[in-house]
Parts: structure tokens; sequence; C-alpha cells
């Protein structure tokens, strides 16, 4: 990186002073966590004083990490964080609403999923770090998968009819694999120091993806596989710029699919139901009616948290809970939650643009793509505008697996931001 | 470096197609919330997909017949008005499509875009155009019969009575109205004035008697003469009487079949085909939102002596008895039809001008020498002392058909320019049109007359 020019010399000194103001956005933030805390803790006039003590230490959390970040550690830009502490807030909020006692879980999960990206964030810092464990990531993530793979299908058993389920403890909590396999699957993509991005360097990654993809069938989690195929694609066209590659991959992916849907007539079955939710309403086309029923019945404003329906069918916190947000909190503020993850593609892009390296500019760029991508398949497949794959809204949907994963594909972009590592600017520069 | 600087832009495809698809979820938002919202699934609005939180329904004088209270859907008191208001109120559970309580859900439940189903609280009620107390009457006047009987002003297009048999009290609805096997529920869930064709027997001999006035110029002074029947190519046509020599005004009072069967033969397949067309029978009306079932009309493969059986309102055809209604009032009103509706037009300032059915193409001249001809029909035939103080017009049918009793139809409207009322009575296997319907016709139309 010795040649930084004079212009993104330029542009460093000019970011430096463009962040918005941090107090003002938490103060914001706080208003609005506060306002949306009170229906729960107050819930028919009574006194849920844990979940109260739960939301005012979300919000303290977030100030103190704010400030502590800030003024120790002299950190100054938060614009994820802040993202994600509001996303977050909403899903913690609505699952509360629904669930008193399922609060805690979450709370839980968020904190696990702020220590897991400020890991990732400091482990990022150093390229050598991450090409150092590239391969033994790969093999490791692979074989978990597998590993995890088998011991569901012979020990635990399908939960849906899917085996990408752990339970764990007697059903104290579960795990989702491949969730942490995601952030693998990113790391060992993106993980290159090669100056010639060449197709070349893309088969052994294509083994991996394979791999990866493969057991995610055998799983019956096709939109888990589907999103990593996704994410494969992003990977290797950023890394080799090949589109010849790519399309070959794409033909052999849709002959694939074919021969799938024509072995398989069950894997076609699940998806018959696309377009025609509406005459299957008690059967396969249950939570898509639900979710338009209800998401159109809150109208702009929505009509308060704990006044919806939708919260009575089965997954609205967690698959559904977009259609829950647009009716309890009203179209407007579900439409702001979702392109929130189009705003965070766009920043990703051009942080890639002034990435220290070409491994922060594919990763950032992969990590955004795969959230976009997911939260397509999460609205418009419950909105019936895609098939109905049954994946999460990152950062939104209940659960303690994609709340982590969620947090660790932004340490991804976050890493490729000029004002994350400083340090390394100046060294190399 | 710069290479996957540069493949970074693909994103903005992404992102691109990302936002494509969220506006198109806003567009179908917007599009079918409505719909959505007043689907019986909705449990803000229905309990067990039974509507219990909606705007009320009420009759053309504030009478409610139905309404939400304390979070339940409350019936009018009488059964009498719950049984004849049925059909146009709608059910309960949306069987009766017609029922504004299916047609206007997403009214009733005050569902809109901006405040989703809660917003328009007060606004969400229903006023018909339909007086209860004379849909009672009606009811009442068939006597168990099953068919329908509707009224309306044909000036304004406001439908003042629809009733339709068989019906149920939808407070007490009949447990064994899935399993009967007997068929005293035959097409229950069916408003027949919307929904149901019939065959129109004589009363369809207005239809052929227009088509001659238009076609045959001297049809007025013609002389015809009736034995009882007449033969027609290798087949032939009974008459109800015997006629002897009679003039064409004289058919129709006495709906002499020779008279209409051999005009029928003679105008031909082109011209009685191309008469009902113009008025308006090929094409469903929408009255209020609900579409009419199509009448049926067709001589394609009628020999002579079918031709004859179709002048008279036999043969294959079939008609609804809103149509009839409708030409009717096209006839009264100098050959405007004025299209029947029975939900309240929302006026605001001005008054609506009335909707003109353009597919009923009937000229004045004509309109003139029918109304003429169907005022005759009663004063020199059936007897204005069946219809006191209503200078009425009209036509009888007694519809043959097949295996059992005649269909009883009588359609007609008053002259009086204080009473602009049509009516159109169709008695399902209910009798003699002069005998069964008019009695009928005649009680709704001075109860009427009483709340006009």
């Amino acid at each position: 990186m010795a040649n930084l020019t004079k212009s993104r010399r330029a542009m460093l000194r000019q970011r430096k002073y463009r962040y918005v103001d941090r107090g003002f956005i938490l103060l914001l933030l706080t208003v609005f966590q506060l306002v949306c805390a009170v229906p729960v803790v107050f819930e028919d006039g009574n006194f849920y004083w844990k979940n109260g003590a739960m939301f005012l230490g979300y919000i303290v959390f977030e100030w103190l990490y704010v400030a502590v970040m800030h003024l120790a550690l002299k950190k100054v830009n938060f614009e994820l964080e802040f993202i994600a502490f509001f996303l977050s807030g909403i899903g913690m909020t609505l699952g509360a609403s629904v669930s008193k006692s399922a609060q805690l879980k979450q709370l839980v999960a968020i904190a696990l999923g702020i220590i897991v990206y400020d890991i990732l964030l400091w482990y990022l810092k150093d390229v050598r770090r991450v090409m150092a464990v590239r391969l033994p990531l790969a093999v490791l993530s692979l074989a978990g998968l597998a590993g995890a793979f088998v011991y569901i299908r012979f020990v635990t058993g399908a939960i849906n009819g899917a085996y990408n389920w752990i339970v764990v403890g007697h059903g104290l909590f579960s795990i989702q694999p491949s969730e942490f396999v995601k952030i693998a699957f990113i790391f060992v993509g993106a993980a290159t120091l090669d100056k010639l991005l060449t197709s070349k360097n893309i088969y052994l990654y294509l083994f991996y993806a394979m791999g990866c993809i493969g057991v995610l069938f055998l799983m019956k989690d096709f939109g888990t596989a589907l999103i990593f195929f996704f994410a494969f694609l992003v990977i290797a066209f950023m890394r080799s710029g090949d589109v010849r590659t790519i399309l070959f991959v794409c033909v052999a992916a849709v002959i694939g699919a074919v021969l799938i849907v024509y072995f398989k007539p069950y894997v076609a079955a699940r998806f018959a139901v696309y377009r025609h939710v509406w005459e299957h309403v008690d059967t396969s086309g249950y939570q898509q009616v639900r979710t338009l029923i209800y998401a159109v019945s809150g109208g702009l404003q929505g009509l308060g948290i704990g006044n919806g329906r939708l919260r009575y069918v089965a997954a609205s916190t967690t698959d559904l809970v977009f259609g829950m947000v647009c009716e309890e909190m009203g179209i407007i503020i579900a439409f702001a939650v979702v392109i929130t993850f189009a705003v965070i593609a766009l920043y990703a892009v051009r942080c890639a643009r002034t990435a220290p390296s070409s491994f922060y500019a594919i990763a950032a760029c992969a990590a955004a793509a795969l959230l976009l991508f997911q939260t397509s398949l999460n609205i418009f497949g419950i909105t019936d505008l895609l098939p109905l794959t049954g994946v999460t809204l990152p950062f939104v949907s209940q659960g303690g697996s994609s709340m982590i994963c969620s947090w660790a594909l932004f340490a991804f972009i976050k890493a490729a931001d000029i004002r994350t590592y400083p340090k390394l600017f100046k060294v190399n520069a | 470096m710069k290479n996957t600087t540069r493949r970074a832009y693909v994103i903005y495809v992404l992102i691109a197609a990302f936002l494509f698809g969220l506006g198109f979820l806003l567009y179908s938002f917007i599009a079918h919330g409505g719909t959505w919202a007043a689907s019986r699934l909705n449990t803000h609005v229905f309990t067990n997909r039974v509507l219990t939180n909606a705007g009320a329904v009420k009759d053309r004088s504030g009478t409610v017949l139905v309404e939400t209270k304390d979070g339940k859907r409350v019936w009018n008191e009488q059964s009498g008005v719950r049984r004849a208001t049925l059909h146009t109120v709608g059910d309960a559970q949306g069987f009766i499509a017609t029922g504004v309580q299916t047609l206007y859900r997403a009214k009733l439940i005050g569902y809109d875009f901006v405040n989703g189903v809660y917003g328009k609280k007060g606004n969400t009620d229903l006023t018909l155009t339909i007086d209860a107390d004379v849909c009672k009457t009606a009811l009442e006047a068939m006597n168990g019969k099953k068919g329908t009987v509707v009224a309306y002003n044909y000036k304004t297009g406001e439908i003042l009575c629809m009733v339709s048999a068989p019906t149920f009290d939808p407070l007490y609805k009949p447990s064994d109205i899935d399993t009967d096997k007997t068929g005293k529920y035959d097409g229950i869930y069916l408003n027949r004035a919307l929904s149901g064709v019939f065959t129109p027997g004589s009363t369809f001999k207005v239809v052929t008697a227009i088509c001659a006035l238009e076609n045959i110029p001297d049809v007025q002074t013609r002389k015809f003469k009736c034995e009882g029947k007449i033969k027609l190519g290798k087949g032939e046509v009974i008459c109800n009487g015997v006629h002897g020599t009679l003039n064409f005004e004289r058919g129709l009072n006495v709906s002499c079949n020779c008279v209409f069967a051999e005009l029928a033969a003679e105008l031909g397949r082109d011209k009685l085909t191309e008469t009902v067309r113009a008025l308006g029978f090929g094409k469903a009306i929408n009255v209020s939102g609900a579409k009419t079932a199509r009448s049926s009309f067709d001589v394609s493969k009628a020999n002579k002596a079918d031709l004859g059986w179709a002048g008279i309102g036999q043969y294959t055809t079939l008609v609804n008895p809103m149509q009839m209604l409708q030409l009717a009032g096209a006839i009264a009103n100098g050959g405007q039809a004025v299209t029947p509706y029975f939900v309240k037009k929302e006026a605001k300032l001005i008054s609506l001008p009335p909707t003109i059915n353009k597919n009923v193409k009937l000229n004045a001249a004509t309109a003139d020498a029918v109304k003429t001809l169907l005022r005759s029909d009663v004063k020199n035939y059936y007897g204005d002392w069946r219809f006191p103080e209503l200078q009425f017009c009209g036509k009888t049918g007694s519809a043959e058909v097949e295996g059992k009793k005649s269909h009883a139809w009588f359609y007609g409207f008053s002259l009086r320019d204080d009473f602009p009322v049509a009516i159109v009575v169709c008695l399902e296997n209910g009798g003699i049109g002069l005998n069964d319907a008019i009695p009928v016709a005649n009680r709704v139309l001075q109860k009427l007359l009483q709340r006009f």
C-alpha cells in the first residue's frame, strides 16, 4: 500500500470529520428504545421490573460501549454498531413482548454477538494472521458442518423436517451450525494475498463451497444453501472477475437443481405453494397468508407493540418478524429496517474502494451482499414474492446463532472501513 | 486491488434488485392490502371466520340491520327483517357472495392503507337503499314460495325492495342447512334477484313485441287469428286458449301464444337475437359491485317451431330477474335504463345523477308504444282493481318448466310521477302469473306507496 495517492489521503482526512455526532444518535436511539420498551414493561397495567431492568441495561450498555471504545481505545466510527443496536433492539423488544422470559436469552445472544464482533475485529487487523488460519479454518468448518449433520441425523433427529438444529441441554438452547460456518465461509473465501486475482485461485475455494452447500442440502436447509451459493458467486467474482467461470458455475447449479427436482420431487413440492398461498391458507401457505394479512393491518404507523395478531402465529418472532414489525410498529419502520441493509451494502462498497487490502474489500462486500441477500429471501419469502425458504432476518429475528453470525458479518464490513485500523494505514503509507 | 474495487460495483446491481423488490412489495401492499385485511382469517375483525368487528349495515331509513356492539355482531331484532334482508346484507360466514357484508368487507372493517384496520372507526357504516319493512312484507307475501321480489325507482336506480327465498334467520341458522336432502334449502345462499336465471315465459313476449314494433311497420294494425294452436314448419305452438281474431294489443293483453309465435317465426333468428342483445340481455349488470347472472338466448339452431316457442319465452331462454326489472325500468323511463343499485352512493354537496346502463338500447318511440301496450294489459285485462291507485303497467308470465309447476312471473311499473317504481316478481314453481304473482306485487307496492 505504498502507493497511497494524494486524493486518497485527502479522503482519509475528510472522513475523519464526517462522522455524525455520536451522542446525538445515541440519544435518539435511547428515546426510540424507551418508547418501544414501555408497552412491554407495563403490559396490561402490570410492571415487569425484570424486563424493565434488561431494557435499561441494554441502553446503558450501548452508551458505555461507545464511551469506552471512543475514550479509551480512540475509536471514531460507530455507524455499524448503531445500526446493529437499533436492529437488535427491535428484535429483542418484539421477542420480549411475545414472551417475557425470552428476553434474557436474546440479551445474552446480543452480548455474545458483540464479543465475537470485537474479537473478530481485533483478529482481522493483521492480514498475515488471517492467512495463517485460512486452511485450518476451511477444514475445521467443513468437517464441523458435516459432523453436525451426522450428529443431528443419527442422534438428535430432524426439527421441522430439516437437520439444521442441534438441541443442547434438554432444549435449554439450540445451535444452528450453518450460521457459524457462514462466518468461516467469508473468512476463507476472502483471505487471499494473491496479487493477480485470476480464476486459477478460485478452484480450491470452489471445492470448499461445494462441500458446504452439499452438506446444507443434506440438512435440507435450502435457504441457507442458497445464501452460501450466492455468497460464493460474489466472492468468486470479486476474486477472479471471471464472468465465464461464474456463468459456468451458475449453469451447473441450475442443472443440479433440475436434477434434484427430478429425482427428489418432494423438494419441488415444498415450493409448490409459491404464488398460490391463498389456496392453501391452512396448510403450506399458512405463514405467508397470515404475514400478508397482518402486515397490512397495522397501516403506516402500526397498531402498537402488543396489539398485533401475527404474534400468535408460530415463528412470529423469528422467520415472520418482518410482518410483526409491519403490524405493530408500522410499515414505515419496517421498511426502514430492511432498507438499512441496502444502506449497509452501499457503505461496504464505499469502504471497499479505500480498503487497506483486497481481503478487506472482498470480505466487506461479500458480508454485505450476504446480509442483503438473506434479508431478501426472508422478507420476500414470507410475503410470497419469492418461495419461502425459512431464513432469518439478520439481527431482528430471535435466535442466538443468527445474532452472533450477524454481528460477525458486520465485523468484516467494519474491517474495510479506513477509520477502523488507522495504524495499519500509517504503517503502509 | 484496483480490479477488486471495480468489481465491488456488482453490489450496486444487488441493491437495485433489492430496492425493486421492496418497491414491488409496497405496491402489493397498496394494491391488495384491502383484500388481505378483509380476509376472514384476519382475527382483528373476524372471530372464527365470522365478521365481528365491523361497521353497521342500515336500511334507507336508518334501521340497523346488523352492527357490532361490544365486540359482537348484533342483528336486527325482528326475525322477519333478518330473513327478508339476509341476501342483501349477507350472512356472517360469507356464503352469500353478493351480500354487502362480503362485497363491502374492506369498507365495513374500515381498512385503509395508511391507517390499517382500526383506522377509520365511525365512518365504516353502510347505508342501503332498501326498505327493511317493505322487504319483510314481500317475504310474507311470497308465502313460503321460492323466488324473488325486487322493486326499484326507475328514475334514480335505488333498489327499494330485494328479497330472495328460500332464506334463513342468520341468528338461528338451521343446523340441517348443508345436509338437507328434501330440497327446501335449494340455492339458499343465492340471491335469486342477482344470481338466478329462470325461464321467462310470457314476460318475454314484451321483447318479441319490441322486435315486432321496430321491424314490422303495420304490426299495430294487423289482424291475427288464434285457433288454439299454430302450425310453424313441421311443429306447432299450443296457445293458452282459443282467442279467435284479435289485434296486436289484444294479443299482448290475453298473452296469446299464436300471435307472438307467428311474429317470432316471421321476424327470424337474426332480428330476434339483435333485439335481445340491444336490450342488454347478454351482458351482466353491475349492481353496486355485484354482477348479475347473464341471461341466455340462443336460437342459432332453432327451427321455425322452436323460434315460435322462443318468441313466447320458452325454448332454451333463461333470464335474470334483475335484467327484467331493468327492462321494465327502461320502458317506463322513455327507453333509458337506469342501472339499479342497493348501496347508497355517498354524494358530496350535489346529488349524483343516475347511472344510465349504456348496454340497453331502446328508442323512445318504441318505449312509449310498449308502455301504452303494458298499460292496456292492466287496464283492459288484469284490471286496475288489482293495483289500486297505482296506474300500473305490466306483463304476467307463467313459464312452463318440465315436470313441475310453472314459474309465476309479473313485472311492470307505475306511471305515477310521484311513484316511479318498477317491480319484478318471480315465484319459482309458484303457479300462474295473474293469480299468484300479481297479488304479491300489489301487496309490496301498496306497502311501498305508504312509505314513499
